[in-house]
């Protein structure tokens, strides 16, 4: 039977704005439904009613409307952060709890984890401590934890938005054989780039509306829609977009592989100039590495060895599966960690002596969770906090610029903390502007964005680049990365394995296998089809493909 | 700040029955309550370095040391100033320094001695080894086993889940507060090269953005709990049971051992304190 939501409209307090407005539509059962829609529009509200949290915990707003559903259905949920989810030390503690809540005997809980196991794969995680776990096996625990309780529909909010690629790869298995064995899932997230293979039926909310209601085929092909939601999409998608009014009969397509059967023979190859492009000035470095070594308390070696360099003027990009050493890395250039061995200079001088505070006058870290960073009573004293921290001088009218520019004047006396998740985002990244540093560290700034944060991201990190600073990235998000790096370091296991520019980061295949990461659709088909030059941006791409097109009577 | 947590091992501590553990945590906080000899405290502390040894925790139970440092000088320090205004209770050891001044209108003794440090040695073992024994069960039990083993005693699940969640909450908001002072000092609040004042302000400061962390902890996991259907008025099962094997008893008879030993001592080399 299908699970029908029916009118539901809704409003947080007597008073407030309608969050939720007249949302219809059904669920089918046994299929994937993807619940998209940019931040802010009422997504996460729709899976509190959807799961009973309104007006189970959240009591107090108008609800109206009804989930239409059997009265004994059993709906549970897996949240973004699986830390905050899973109760128990060990996995089988954590998968066990929720069976022992139903009051589930101890062999019939035996022999669901056994099938919740089997089926993911997880077996070898059962003696494991959930503490000890990566994120992607964490959440894929939470996910068996949830899937033991046999629920009728199981909700996923953004699963994947913490994960690495391995993670990314294990949800999406896990999901993939979820939904192969019939269980109806609802999956809340904007970024259907690693599940557009699984899903099958997508509603997409704009301003608590439901503006479409179809399936996966029918939304990859409205493309003004998909902008207009802030979805983001796989890049095949993309290309697909640009390439389709000047390839007719052009197919949709979802994998590279599809995508290069389809392209095979409609373009012309050119020969790739391999060691011209290879050869490339030494930039100048602005932060030198030298023999770095970081053991921990507990004995790991978190970096062995690490000589790198940071071009001044660039934007580097700093890549490697978690575990990999990246965030200890960047903690290292600007003093929170201090070297076991090594030295880390800033313009040819040793930082060893300096504390973080002083070094922040030339190096920034900006952290993943803006709640770590905010603690201003409001937006406009958070926006010059790094300023006034550095004693440096700003004038009211560069602040209103700044907010206007980002859609932040409005909250300009707001409390930080009661924007939206995007807005924090923005108002952390934003603070950067007002600091005297002239190397900026990102720490996974993608983290929850929809896709026109990213793009509003992009755009800041070409600005401060424009100004002549140095921007460092750590990202999971290998399409942008290509999109706006200039140079790139790769770790795997606490050990340098690259250092270069991106045209030979494109150039080193054999890199991205070893760390399980794949490059962007863009450059891996570039390459295949053999374009005179390797393309980074859908843009780029297409824009060779028209130029490489064939005539049509060939 | 890697402390507060269970250290994942498998140690002959770690395959206790938790009740045992918990045991050996209320035995020996009456023991060294009651107990204010040196000598028998002493043997209290090298029974406890054979365990630590023997279960591979020897260097938390060092970090923890350092941790406890300042309190436990303090204690010392306390103890030995308020004993220059006494004689030592038992003779024979040596006297540095005595004399006697008369404040408002009594005559009072000043003498810096053996004793003295006694006291303060005593003081600072006894609270040392108190939280030791609770840090002891800490670092070789981890909440679900708290948990279980508080079910067996037959505390109500809801007070036996709330404790094994502040242990489990614990280290995730000592890593919340760490991450929140290195966003900060980032940013360019000075932490390490300031006065003290400045450091407790900052701390103050801190701690409002660690609250708000806290709360959404909070609230996480209570939507969690939701999820998971957990009603404290409705019976649960359980999956795993505990049970008391023949380590218990080897550990419960060495404690027994311990006791009786520390006990024979404190009658054997009893100074008042």
């Amino acid at each position: 039977m299908d699970y029908k939501v029916n009118h539901i409209s809704y409003k947080y307090s007597k008073d407030g704005r309608t969050v939720l407005d007249d949302v219809t539509f059904s669920i089918e059962e046994g299929k994937v439904t993807a619940i998209v829609g940019p931040s802010g529009c009422g997504k996460s509200t729709l899976l509190e009613i959807l799961s009973g949290v309104i007006p189970a915990l959240i009591s107090g707003g108008e609800l109206s409307g009804s989930f239409d559903k059997p009265s004994d259905s059993l709906i549970s949920v897996v949240s973004q952060n699986p830390e905050n989810q899973l109760f128990g030390y060990g996995v089988e503690d954590a998968i066990a709890f929720g069976l022992e809540n139903m009051g589930i005997p101890q062999a019939e809980i035996a022999s669901r984890m056994d099938y919740v196991l089997d089926l993911l794969s997880l077996q070898y995680l059962r003696s494991r401590s959930v503490a000890n776990l990566s994120g992607g096996q964490r959440q894929a625990v939470c996910i068996a934890s949830v899937l033991a309780m046999q629920p009728d529909i199981l909700i996923m909010d953004e699963p994947v938005s913490s994960l690495d690629p391995n993670g990314k790869s294990l949800v999406q298995m896990v999901l993939k054989q979820i939904s192969l064995d019939g269980n109806t899932v609802i999956l809340v997230d904007n970024n259907l780039v690693w599940s557009a293979g699984i899903v099958d039926h997508i509603i997409g909310i704009l301003g608590g509306k439901v503006v479409f209601d179809g399936s996966k085929e029918e939304f990859f092909q409205d493309f003004d829609l998909q902008r207009k939601l802030g979805v983001i999409i796989p890049q095949e998608v993309e290309l697909y977009r640009g390439l389709a009014p000047y390839f007719p009969g052009l197919k949709m397509f979802y994998t590279v592989e599809d995508g290069l059967s389809q392209l095979a023979g409609r373009v012309e190859t050119k020969l790739f100039p391999k060691n011209e492009m290879q050869e490339e000035s030494e930039p100048r470095s602005i932060i030198s590495v030298h023999n770095l070594n970081k053991v921990f308390s507990d004995n790991f070696h978190a970096l062995m060895d690490v000589n790198a360099n940071i071009p001044e003027g660039m934007v580097v990009a700093v890549l490697g599966q978690n575990g990999s050493g990246k965030t200890t890395f960047v903690k290292h250039l600007n003093g929170l960690y201090k070297p076991t061995s090594g030295d880390v200079r800033y313009r040819g001088q040793s930082m060893l002596e300096k504390s973080v505070a002083q070094i922040s006058k030339n190096i920034i870290l900006v952290f993943q969770h803006p709640e770590h960073m905010l603690f201003e009573e409001t937006v406009e004293n958070e926006l010059t906090f790094c300023a006034r921290m550095q004693k440096i001088p700003f004038d009211q009218e560069k602040i209103t610029d700044v907010l206007t520019q980002y859609n932040l004047l409005e909250e300009r006396d707001s409390f930080p903390l009661n924007l939206s998740m995007g807005k924090k985002h923005t108002l952390t990244i934003l603070s950067v502007l007002f600091s005297s540093a002239d190397v900026i560290i990102f720490d996974e700034p993608t983290l929850g964005m929809d896709a026109f944060l990213m793009r509003q991201l992009e755009e800041l990190i070409q600005k401060l680049k424009g100004e002549g600073k140095t921007v460092i990235i750590i990202s999971h998000e290998i399409p942008m990365v290509f999109r706006t790096v200039d140079h790139a370091i790769i770790l795997n296991k606490g050990k340098k394995i690259f250092q270069g520019s991106r045209q030979q980061m494109a150039d080193r295949d054999d890199i991205f296998d070893s760390i399980h990461i794949s490059m962007p659709p863009a450059v891996v088909m570039s390459k295949a089809l053999g374009f005179g030059r390797v393309c980074y941006t859908v843009d780029e791409f297409v824009e060779e493909a028209r130029t490489l097109k064939k005539g049509e009577d060939e | 700040m890697d402390y507060l947590k269970y250290v994942d091992a498998n140690s002959f501590l770690h395959k206790l029955d938790p009740r045992t553990k918990f045991a050996f945590f209320v035995a020996m906080a009456v023991v060294t309550s009651l107990i204010k000899s040196f000598v028998a405290l002493a043997f209290l502390l090298v029974f406890f370095i054979i365990i630590w040894k023997s279960c591979h925790i020897g260097t938390h139970i060092l970090t923890l040391l350092s941790k406890l440092k300042v309190l436990l000088l303090f204690i010392f320090f306390l103890w030995l100033v308020l004993g220059l205004f006494q004689k030592p209770a038992a003779e024979g050891g040596p006297i540095f320094f005595q004399t006697t001044f008369s404040w408002v209108g009594k005559q009072h003794v000043f003498c810096f001695d053996w004793y003295d440090f006694y006291k303060g040695a005593v003081y600072s073992l006894r609270i040392f080894l108190m939280i030791a024994s609770f840090y002891t069960v800490l670092l070789t039990t981890n909440f679900s086993e708290i948990i279980l083993g508080l079910r067996k005693w037959h505390i109500p699940y809801s007070v036996a889940f709330a404790i094994g969640l502040i242990f489990q909450i614990i280290p995730i908001t000592i890593n919340e507060l760490q991450a929140i002072m290195d966003a900060q000092s980032s940013r360019g609040l000075e932490i390490d090269k300031c006065g003290w004042v400045t450091k407790v302000r900052n701390y103050v400061t801190f701690s409002f953005p660690l609250l708000f962390r806290v709360i959404g902890k909070g609230q996480s996991i209570s939507l969690a709990m939701h999820y998971y259907k957990l009603d404290f008025s409705v019976r649960r099962s359980a999956y795993k049971a505990i049970r008391a094997s023949r380590l218990d008893t080897y550990f419960i008879a060495a404690n027994v051992v311990a006791i009786a030993i520390t006990i024979v001592l404190r009658v054997m080399f009893y100074i008042p304190v």
